[in-house]
């Protein structure tokens, strides 16, 4: 936007790049720490690139029961897209088509919900749910209220997409004798799919890094998801660095994968979504 | 029958019927938790009478044992420090490289995004890889001030009473900084560039440029943005499970993990629905005003 000379334009550029590997440090740090021997690990001065690389993966899947971990965030995680989407999407598609005062009132609401920390929210949730005697099926319970956090914010985001979709075309579908759940499903949800999948799977991302809601609800083991699990090794008196850092690596390394791909789309549903 | 069906098939209560199923989700696991918490703060309840629906109601005392508890001014001291650095520091620097990719070179916009890295991630993984970083005596973050000179001894961040909050602190800045960016970017992309010309031909200097016409135009994004970073500091839990756990004795405690702590580690669940109902009191009113910024926005 602002125009300078092509010297000064790769000068800012290595600045950039600069900033983005400050930045970025702590991710590269887990990765490097991940690839080191214990030794090398607490060696002073520490070593910015391991000479003895060694992937401990298989180890610390075994050891730290990763599996049943991991298993557990993803049933929690598809869970609650799952409720979201049901929900979420229909609202949406009705807060972005309907002008009114109740609508308005609605979408208040939906923001006002949006902004209430889980932490707060748990207790009442966890005597409301002993009382129903929902703590038997703790993954349930968990899915549930977390996808009661993550609802308003998927609201926020497909409703920016739906407004994009114009009214005619679905009038025309229901010229053509559709009733309005046939124009909405055949018309509506098929023009806005992309921000309708982007959101979903910014959900999903969240998901998995749910933690208060699983540490709160889950106390058995077996149900527990990654996040319980890696808060179980770390803390002040953690030692094992290597493994927890290969834990945290073998745990984010598809959801930055996965954003990496998607960074484009989800920021500009996010910036579209969120302030306005 | 027929009537409903008309109405729902082919009129305006198919709107209706969609965002009330949402709502109606939203007000049973969202609403009323909400109103359920108030109640639980008037009540006595402890591991006996959890599963009962009669609990004896017990007036205001759990509100009076809170105010008195020696750790209550404490922790509401950590809590405003803790939402004060964090929202001052992440806003700025938020700014700083807001302003910065702004700039004309090759490749900024993906540059930038490559920050959300951090926001995408799981806030417990970003504990623990803080908790290393900053680990006393193998933590690289020693090492790099030892070596520049800062200090002579180590720093004990996560086990030092007085600094065990500012390590929570940093690593909350790093987690808020690029959401702080994206949305401060899109509003400095709002300004149109002939203002900024028109200014430039009258003599402007880039500092008046920035404070006649950056900051006054971008004021109710700023609003949108502070609250916001108000409301995700006071939402921050994970990072304290991370790093602390809210000590040395409850030196890095704040509200939203006390309130936590009380319930689940100490089965105090009244009291820790009165430091709820104190937070949510808090979070209501700064969402109000996000609400109130973004709706402004409309009208500019």
């Amino acid at each position: 936007m602002l125009s300078s000379t092509p010297w000064k334009r790769w000068l800012l550029l290595a600045i950039a790049v600069l900033l983005v590997a400050i930045y970025l440090f702590p991710l590269y740090w887990m990765y490097v720490t991940a690839l080191k021997t214990n030794t090398e690990t607490f060696a002073n001065p520490p070593t910015l690139w391991p000479h003895h690389a060694e992937l401990k993966v298989a180890r610390v899947w075994n050891d730290m029961g990763m599996g049943s971990f991991i298993q557990n965030s993803l049933v929690i995680a598809c869970g609650t897209v799952a409720i979201v989407v049901l929900f979420g999407t229909g609202c949406a598609y009705g807060l972005a088509r309907v002008r009114s005062v109740w609508m308005d009132v609605a979408l208040f609401l939906v923001l006002m919900l949006q902004v209430l920390p889980p932490s707060l929210l748990i207790t009442p949730i966890f005597v409301a749910f002993s009382q129903l005697g929902l703590l038997s099926w703790p993954r349930t319970g968990t899915i549930l209220a977390t996808a009661a956090n993550k609802l308003p914010l998927y609201i926020v985001l497909v409703r920016a997409a739906f407004t994009q979709v114009p009214r005619e075309l679905e009038e025309a579908a229901l010229v053509d004798g559709n009733s309005r759940i046939g124009a909405f499903l055949s018309i509506s949800v098929p023009l806005a799919r992309n921000g309708i999948l982007v959101s979903a799977i910014l959900i999903f991302l969240q998901a998995l890094g749910e933690y208060v809601y699983s540490r709160s609800l889950i106390t058995d083991r077996a149900y527990q998801p990654a996040t319980v699990g890696l808060q179980f090794f770390v803390g002040p008196n953690a030692s094992d660095w290597t493994g927890i850092m290969t834990f945290a690596a073998i745990y984010v390394t598809p959801i930055l994968i996965i954003f990496v791909l998607l960074q484009r789309r989800i920021v500009s549903g996010l910036t579209s979504g969120a302030l306005k | 029958m027929l009537r409903f069906n008309r109405v729902f098939r082919d009129g305006g209560g198919f709107d209706s019927v969609l965002v009330l199923l949402a709502l109606a989700y939203l007000v049973a696991f969202s609403a009323f938790p909400l109103i359920y918490n108030l109640v639980i703060s008037f009540q006595s309840v402890d591991l006996f009478t959890i599963a009962t629906f009669d609990r004896p109601f017990v007036g205001l005392e759990n509100y009076r044992d809170i105010v008195n508890d020696p750790l209550f001014w404490p922790v509401v001291r950590n809590t405003i420090l803790f939402v004060g650095l964090s929202v001052v520091f992440q806003l700025g620097i938020g700014l700083a490289l807001a302003l910065f990719f702004r700039l004309d070179f090759p490749g900024s916009t993906w540059l930038r995004g490559l920050f959300l890295a951090g926001w995408i991630m799981p806030g417990l993984v970003v504990g623990a890889i803080w908790g290393w970083l900053l680990a006393g005596d193998f933590g690289v973050v020693n090492w790099l001030i030892q070596s520049l000179g800062l200090t002579q001894q180590k720093i004990f961040w996560l086990s030092d009473p007085s600094i065990s909050i500012y390590s929570v602190i940093i690593a909350n800045i790093w987690l808020g900084v690029p959401f702080n960016m994206i949305l401060l970017s899109v509003g400095l992309a709002a300004i149109p560039a002939d203002v900024y010309e028109a200014a430039e031909l009258d003599g402007a200097t880039r500092l008046q440029r920035f404070f006649t016409i950056t900051l006054p135009m971008m004021r109710a994004q700023l609003g949108a943005v502070i609250s916001l970073g108000i409301i995700f500091t006071l939402q921050q839990f994970d990072l304290f499970a991370a790093l602390t756990q809210g000590g040395p004795s409850n030196a890095s405690n704040v509200l939203q993990y006390w309130s936590w702590e009380l319930a689940f580690r100490e089965y105090r669940i009244g009291h820790g629905s009165v430091v709820s109902v104190f937070m949510i009191i808090v979070v209501i009113f700064v969402a109000t005003a996000y609400v109130r910024s973004t709706r402004h926005e409309h009208v500019v």
